[in-house]
């Protein structure tokens, strides 16, 4: 009788652990991502279900949001959210503040950690914990020019000159909190915050009201000034188009509108100093799950989503560029002109962290003030007056 | 001050004296209504003491069946054969034992009022990795107030039941006959119609009105904003702080935006409203002019801007008018400005270039209205003042401008209200921008408050500062109306034109 209980509940046991190792899971599982990219991931998906048949008969619903939607779209009502979702890293403070992200998976954060670059390590990171899947590392800015016009992109004032000159216009939206950093990090600035585990901006490191800053806002000025500048990052939008301050996205586009006479390179200097600005990352996130065989499913795709295959492939087929370093390292990858425009700008470039949501509000109205021409007869101590104005309204949205 | 007097006035002055009298009146008014309400309160719980009593001596002096009515609901319906009536009120009192009490739900109508005073207590937690989800302070708000909502309708339908059975009792005292179910739903049909037809709009209303609207007021007494997100995290009630945080003028707060912000709100109304008027009118009676040629297409011209839907136009217009659009750039090509006119990045050009867009999109309607009401006018009228040797202006003073501003003066209204709440055109044009360091909270210089509203809500996730300024703007919007309805000839000359 002894035995036979035994070995009833040897068997229960195995049974047990298989279930565990086996964690098949056949629901439903929303994934968001770019409009883009839809085509590209439902092809993935079905070579992840291949690959596991676990999960065979799970039903994966792919959704084009944008990036920049994601995250509204999720904190507005988590529970109605995608379960995967891509978005960009100045979302993720945010995100996990309103409790719409899971952390990684440790096993699979001890991956991330180890095959991706450094920049976009830190980039899905707060305090100690790892909370998203870095997905690419090409959200950086750089100028797209017409080669037949700007006669030398490595500074702007002759950029400006020459668009000037052909009676075109140079694109750069300075009154974004993120395309701004271009001035004052290259000046020297710096202006980081530091999170803890749970997502809240606990302090700042801020450098904006010193002689670079005031430097920086001058350079501001100076290009606002300027009859060819004209505030924009879309060449979409733009009609007079010469010169953009723009990212890889608009790779395509700026191919189109520019034809033979496409251009990229590194931001020029300004006032004898390098441009700077964020080097960013795109990645994917996982929603809190309160199912644990839905959680692992979870887990498997996103972690696939961003391996280095998937990541080169999606290079192949959308042009993001990768995250991952082995990726990095493929010879189309190094030949692309726009990605190595960026590459050799991200030298100059912060690894974008975490900054509070209002900070991009804040800097708005900085640029918008500056469009406004509020400064242009502003003397050095006025322009050190508005700086510390601004670094006190941010130091003010630090968590209490 | 007489009646003679008063009508031997020009204009002006008598505006001026109907205003005096207006603001002399008000302290009155306000006494009045501040006594209505305390008669109304006191009243109130007159009556709920008048009931009381009533309740208590039906019991005591009622029947059996009457007695257990007030336990049982319905039961004293059904005893004396009124079953229709019984049945409902019995299935009503089970309806809501089940919501309130129901031991299998673990979120009864009763886990919800309990919540309701602290919006949840229990945080979200995890257990390994996976999630446990705590209180959800947005729903305990929503079904607490929904609760109440129920609990009243339940107090109100248990008077009901025992008022019932008192009538009954006494109807059957006095020797006569009880109306039977079918009786009750002919007189549904009958001479109570107007139940059936008024109870799905009413329950509609206070489901999908009413409730919100409470909701939403209650919103702005608690820190429902992007930390304090449910599920994952719990938010509870703050009392007066987040008017503060609107409405006072220290640095943290983001008084000193809103009173620019609601004073651009009122400049843009009042001339979105009224430079419309105005130039739509003179449109139309410049059409309207004999000797006019080609009148049909001079209309169809100007209502072309109303076929175009005017998203469309706006977005459209909004990019001509940028620093590389159709109009700078043509204004420099032909050498007549050296660099862009700032439309949208200065203030101020900024909050012209926008009532000039809104002159252009508002005259054709404008316009199709006046013509309507210009042909209206008695042609005899305009005969005898030629007569009298009236110039065109005086004939536009005295007859043609008070008889509009008679007919639309509620349509004045109307639109200086809906112009406040212009969220399209600001939205569409300039998305409230520029913003500046000079003000706080993402609000841009042409932002009306209610784009600002949506910037907070939809950009911030700032629920509880949009909650206090919808009630603000409820309270701007309320007072204009009132003090502006009871000024315009349409209300208070009603005789004067028929």
């Amino acid at each position: 009788m002894k035995k036979v209980l035994s070995v009833v509940l040897a068997l229960a046991m195995l049974l047990s652990l298989a279930s565990v190792a086996m964690a098949d899971y056949s629901g439903d599982l929303k994934i968001w991502v770019a409009e883009a990219t839809v085509e590209f991931t439902q092809k993935m998906v079905d070579q992840f279900k291949a690959a596991h048949p676990e999960y065979a008969n799970m039903n994966v619903i792919i959704e084009p949001v944008g990036e920049g939607d994601a995250a509204s779209n999720i904190i507005t009502d988590v529970e109605a959210g995608a379960d995967i979702f891509g978005f960009a890293q100045d979302q993720l403070s945010r995100l996990v503040a309103a409790g719409a992200l899971l952390d990684v998976e440790p096993e699979n954060a001890e991956i991330v950690k180890a095959e991706n670059d450094a920049g976009s390590v830190a980039a899905v990171t707060l305090g100690d914990t790892m909370y998203a899947y870095p997905m690419t590392s090409d959200n950086g800015y750089f100028l797209y020019y017409d080669k037949s016009i700007v006669t030398d992109p490595s500074t702007l004032e002759q950029v400006l000159a020459d668009c000037d000159a052909a009676g075109k216009k140079f694109y750069m939206e300075i009154n974004s909190g993120w395309y701004q950093t271009a001035f004052f990090f290259g000046a020297g600035c710096e202006l980081t915050f530091d999170s803890d585990d749970s997502g809240a901006l606990v302090a700042m490191n801020a450098g904006y009201a010193s002689d670079a800053g005031v430097k920086a806002l001058k350079s501001m000025i100076k290009v606002a000034q300027s009859p060819a500048f004209v505030n924009g990052s879309s060449v979409s939008n733009a009609t007079n188009l010469c010169a953009i301050v723009d990212g890889t996205w608009d790779a395509t586009a700026a191919k189109e509108a520019f034809g033979d006479n496409y251009a990229a390179s590194k931001l020029p200097t300004v006032d004898g100093y390098q441009m700077g600005g964020f080097g960013g990352f795109k990645m994917l996130g996982v929603k809190p799950q309160t199912d644990d065989d839905k959680l692992a499913a979870c887990d498997a795709l996103a972690a696939y989503l961003t391996s280095e295959e998937v990541q080169l492939a999606r290079y192949n087929a959308v042009g993001w560029g990768p995250s991952n370093l082995n990726a990095q390292k493929n010879e189309a990858v190094q030949a692309d002109e726009a990605l190595s425009a960026l590459a050799s700008q991200l030298a100059f470039c912060e690894p974008q962290g975490q900054y509070p949501g209002e900070y991009w509000g804040l800097a708005t109205s900085l640029g918008d003030d500056v469009i406004a021409k509020k400064y242009d007869n502003a003397d050095d101590a006025a322009l050190l007056e508005v700086l510390k104005n601004f670094e006190a309204t941010c130091e003010g949205y630090l968590a209490k | 001050m007489t009646d003679l007097d008063y009508l031997k006035l020009s204009k002006p002055q008598k505006m001026l004296v109907d205003l005096r009298r207006f603001l002399a009146a008000l302290p009155g008014h306000i006494g009045n209504g501040l006594k209505n309400l305390v008669m109304f309160i006191v009243n109130f719980f007159k009556g709920i003491g008048l009931a009381i009593v009533d309740v208590i001596q039906t019991f005591i002096h009622g029947d059996w069946k009457t007695k257990v009515s007030y336990f049982v609901m319905g039961f004293g319906s059904c005893a004396r054969g009124q079953w229709g009536r019984g049945i409902l009120f019995f299935v009503f009192q089970t309806l809501f034992n089940f919501y309130m009490f129901n031991p299998n739900a673990s979120q009864s109508g009763l886990y919800y009022l309990g919540k309701l005073s602290t919006l949840g207590t229990i945080e979200t937690h995890k257990e390994g990795r996976r999630t446990v989800y705590g209180d959800n302070s947005f729903f305990i708000l929503l079904y607490g107030v929904l609760t109440i909502f129920f609990i009243i309708a339940f107090i109100y339908t248990w008077y009901t039941n025992i008022q019932q059975n008192k009538i009954s009792e006494q109807i059957l005292k006095s020797g006569h006959k009880l109306k039977s179910t079918k009786d009750d739903l002919q007189s549904l049909m009958d001479e109570q119609f107007h139940k059936t037809l008024l109870a799905l709009p009413v329950l509609g209303v206070t489901v999908f009105t009413i409730l919100p609207i409470i909701f939403m007021i209650l919103v702005a007494f608690t820190n429902f904003d992007m930390t304090h997100q449910p599920p994952g995290k719990l938010f509870t009630w703050v009392g007066w702080s987040n008017f503060h945080e609107l409405l006072a003028s220290d640095t943290a707060s983001h008084g000193n935006t809103f009173r620019q912000v609601l004073l651009w709100t009122l400049i843009w109304a009042f001339f979105a409203t009224f430079l419309n008027y105005f130039l739509g009118m003179l449109v139309a009676i410049m059409i309207n002019k004999k000797g006019i040629k080609l009148k049909k297409m001079w209309r169809t011209i100007l209502v072309m801007t109303i076929a175009i839907p005017q998203f469309v136009s706006l977005l459209y217009v909004s990019k001509m008018f940028a620093a590389d659009g159709l109009i700078n750039t043509y204004l420099m090509k032909w050498g007549w400005i050296s660099a862009p006119i700032p439309f949208w990045t200065q203030p101020g050009w900024a909050r012209f270039t926008i009532i000039l867009i809104n002159v252009w999109i508002g005259i054709p309607y404008l316009m199709l209205i006046a013509t309507g009401i210009l042909m209206n006018i008695p042609a005899d009228l305009y005969e005898s003042a030629r007569i009298d040797g009236a110039s065109a202006f005086q004939m536009y003073q005295k007859i043609t401008l008070p008889y509009m501003l008679f007919v639309t003066g509620p349509y004045l209204l109307t639109s200086f209200t809906g112009n406040i709440n212009n969220f399209n055109v600001i939205f569409l044009l300039s998305g409230g921008k520029p913003q500046s360091m000079e003000l706080t909270g993402n609000a841009g210089y042409t932002d009306l408050l209610i784009t600002w509203l949506y910037k907070m809500t939809v950009n911030d996730t700032n629920y509880k500062l949009a909650a206090v300024m919808g009630i603000l703007v409820f309270l701007v919007l309320a007072i204009i109306n009132l003090v502006a309805y009871n000024l315009i000839p349409s209300v208070k000359n009603e005789e004067d034109f028929q």
